[in-house]
């Protein structure tokens, strides 16, 4: 591992496919792109388009047909990866562990001590402000609770490495502002690298570094599109401008009557 | 007070209206077709028999065999099956090879092993113990390869990102999530156990509550044939009612 790759992860000329019925369908298409140490990267695409497979390869949860993921400068192997942290669409809480457990059980597995692990579930959830629910079980929480609880498991592993899939999207629109703001704090915390996929541009501008808009499947990158921070306030015309440039790699043009 | 009536009702009155409405129609029968004790007697009589049966020895010894032979064989079974099952669910090289021969032995009635069973084992415990260990395992493999197989990928994909290796992940993601449906599964596999204690008791055996039914009918005493069917019933009841505690207390999360 070279210091320059500290904390990178590399996508490099990635292809992908799977079978499904005895017919294969193709999903990545000569992906390549780098999310340098610290950074936040947010992919953007048409449904469908291999988003949440890109998550898979770089979670080690799928191997690529084609092509390296590399984290650390390393190729990424299947199975556990202890400097990861993930949040999914589906909170996915084990439903027979209380909230603090569900923050605590990953902690356990990686070495933490009982009292520790404990500890630091409560501070974030805390953080998400959901300490008065740790002895509460997951069925118990509405979808923007457990979806929160999602969030705070990734990131009380303190991970170098953050993957989400559209974790705010099972969420009604005031939650999903208050949880992007929440997270954004968040991340000031210990700075990890991020993949973000989601569908919502203005989440992208919100809280990417770097956009990176795919193409519909099989997918490849159509454009990486930089967020400097004057693009992020709503009421600029530097953030108009930039959701406008995004939407229209998308294909959707911003004049309403057309 | 009305919640008090209310609840009497329920679990006290409806109840007993069944168990009334069977006993009528057991005496309705008597009284219409004159049957003498031997082909029928009356409930009465059966109860007179069922507490003197329940002052020997002997019953209880009968009782304490029949349950010995299931436990264990069942304890063995559902190990045994859990087991298997999940090796299953888990690996994709071992399901391939062990389907085969788990998907044709599990349409093989227990029954059907009787005789064999009778001819290697003889009349001893060992006997129903494979018998009944053999009819919970197949019960147990097939539900829990596939309670272990339906739980929510995410969890699975979850587990992977907080640190779990495969096995790790097979012991306290797949096989928790799906402990529910294999407990319930345990429960309908007692019920098919106990049946085939009696059943392989009923053939071939030194003691036990089938042994005691059938001597019972070679010597004609028909209210203890009757007595010990209810036992039957009555321990099969409260087996399957231990169970559903058990699960419930270990199980259940709100």
């Amino acid at each position: 591992m070279s210091d320059a790759m500290s904390g990178e992860l590399a996508i490099d000329r990635v292809y992908h496919h799977y079978i499904a019925a005895g017919r294969r369908t193709d999903v990545l298409d000569d992906v390549s792109f780098r999310i340098p140490a610290g950074h936040v990267a947010c992919v953007v695409g048409p449904s469908g388009c291999g988003k949440s497979t890109l998550l898979g390869l770089a979670a080690g949860l799928l191997r690529p047909s084609r092509g390296t993921v590399s984290w650390d400068g390393d190729r990424v192997r299947m199975g556990p990866n202890h400097d990861l942290g993930m949040a999914f669409q589906q909170p996915g809480l084990f439903p027979w562990m209380t909230v603090r457990q569900n923050v605590a059980i990953g902690l356990r597995t990686r070495g933490h001590a009982r009292r520790d692990a404990r500890r630091i579930a409560d501070e974030f959830l805390e953080t998400v402000g959901l300490a008065e629910f740790a002895d509460a079980y997951p069925s118990h929480l509405s979808g923007g609770m457990a979806q929160r609880v999602g969030i705070a498991r990734a990131l009380a592993l303190k991970p170098r490495l953050l993957l989400l899939d559209e974790p705010f999207a099972a969420v009604d629109a005031f939650t999903r502002l208050k949880l992007q703001q929440e997270f954004k704090a968040l991340l000031k915390l210990n700075r990890p690298t991020v993949l973000f996929v989601t569908h919502d541009v203005p989440e992208a501008i919100a809280l990417g570094d770097v956009i990176v808009v795919m193409t519909q499947r099989p997918a490849s990158v159509q454009r990486i599109i930089p967020v400097a921070r004057e693009d992020r306030d709503r009421a600029s015309p530097a953030y108009a401008r930039k959701l406008a440039e995004t939407l229209a790699c998308l294909g959707v043009t911003s004049d309403m009557d057309e | 007070m009305r919640s008090v009536a209310r609840l009497v009702a329920n679990r006290v009155l409806l109840p007993c209206l069944g168990a009334l409405l069977v006993l009528s129609l057991w005496e309705a029968t008597l009284l219409a077709y004159h049957l003498p004790a031997i082909v029928l007697p009356s409930p009465w009589a059966v109860a007179a028999t069922l507490v003197e049966l329940v002052g020997t020895l002997a019953f209880w010894r009968d009782v304490g065999v029949s349950l010995y032979e299931f436990t264990l064989g069942y304890v063995i079974g559902v190990v045994l099956g859990v087991a298997v099952g999940t090796l299953m669910g888990e690996s994709r090289g071992f399901r391939m090879s062990a389907a085969p021969v788990v998907e044709s032995l599990r349409f093989i009635v227990p029954f059907a092993w009787i005789p064999l069973t009778i001819l290697w084992f003889g009349t001893s415990y060992t006997g129903k113990i494979v018998l009944v260990a053999y009819a919970v395992f197949f019960v147990m493999v097939v539900s829990t390869a596939r309670a272990v197989a339906q739980v929510e990928p995410t969890l699975s994909r979850v587990g992977t990102m907080l640190g779990m290796d495969r096995w790790r992940l097979a012991w306290n993601v797949h096989l928790r999530a799906a402990a529910p449906g294999i407990a319930s599964a345990a429960r309908a596999a007692a019920a098919i156990g106990w049946i085939a204690v009696v059943a392989a008791e009923y053939i071939g055996a030194s003691a036990g509550l089938g042994l005691m039914i059938t001597n019972a009918a070679t010597s004609l005493a028909t209210a203890v044939v009757i007595a010990g069917m209810i036992v039957i019933g009555l321990v099969g009841a409260g087996v399957s009612a231990l169970i559903r505690w058990g699960s419930r207390t270990w199980l259940d999360y709100r």
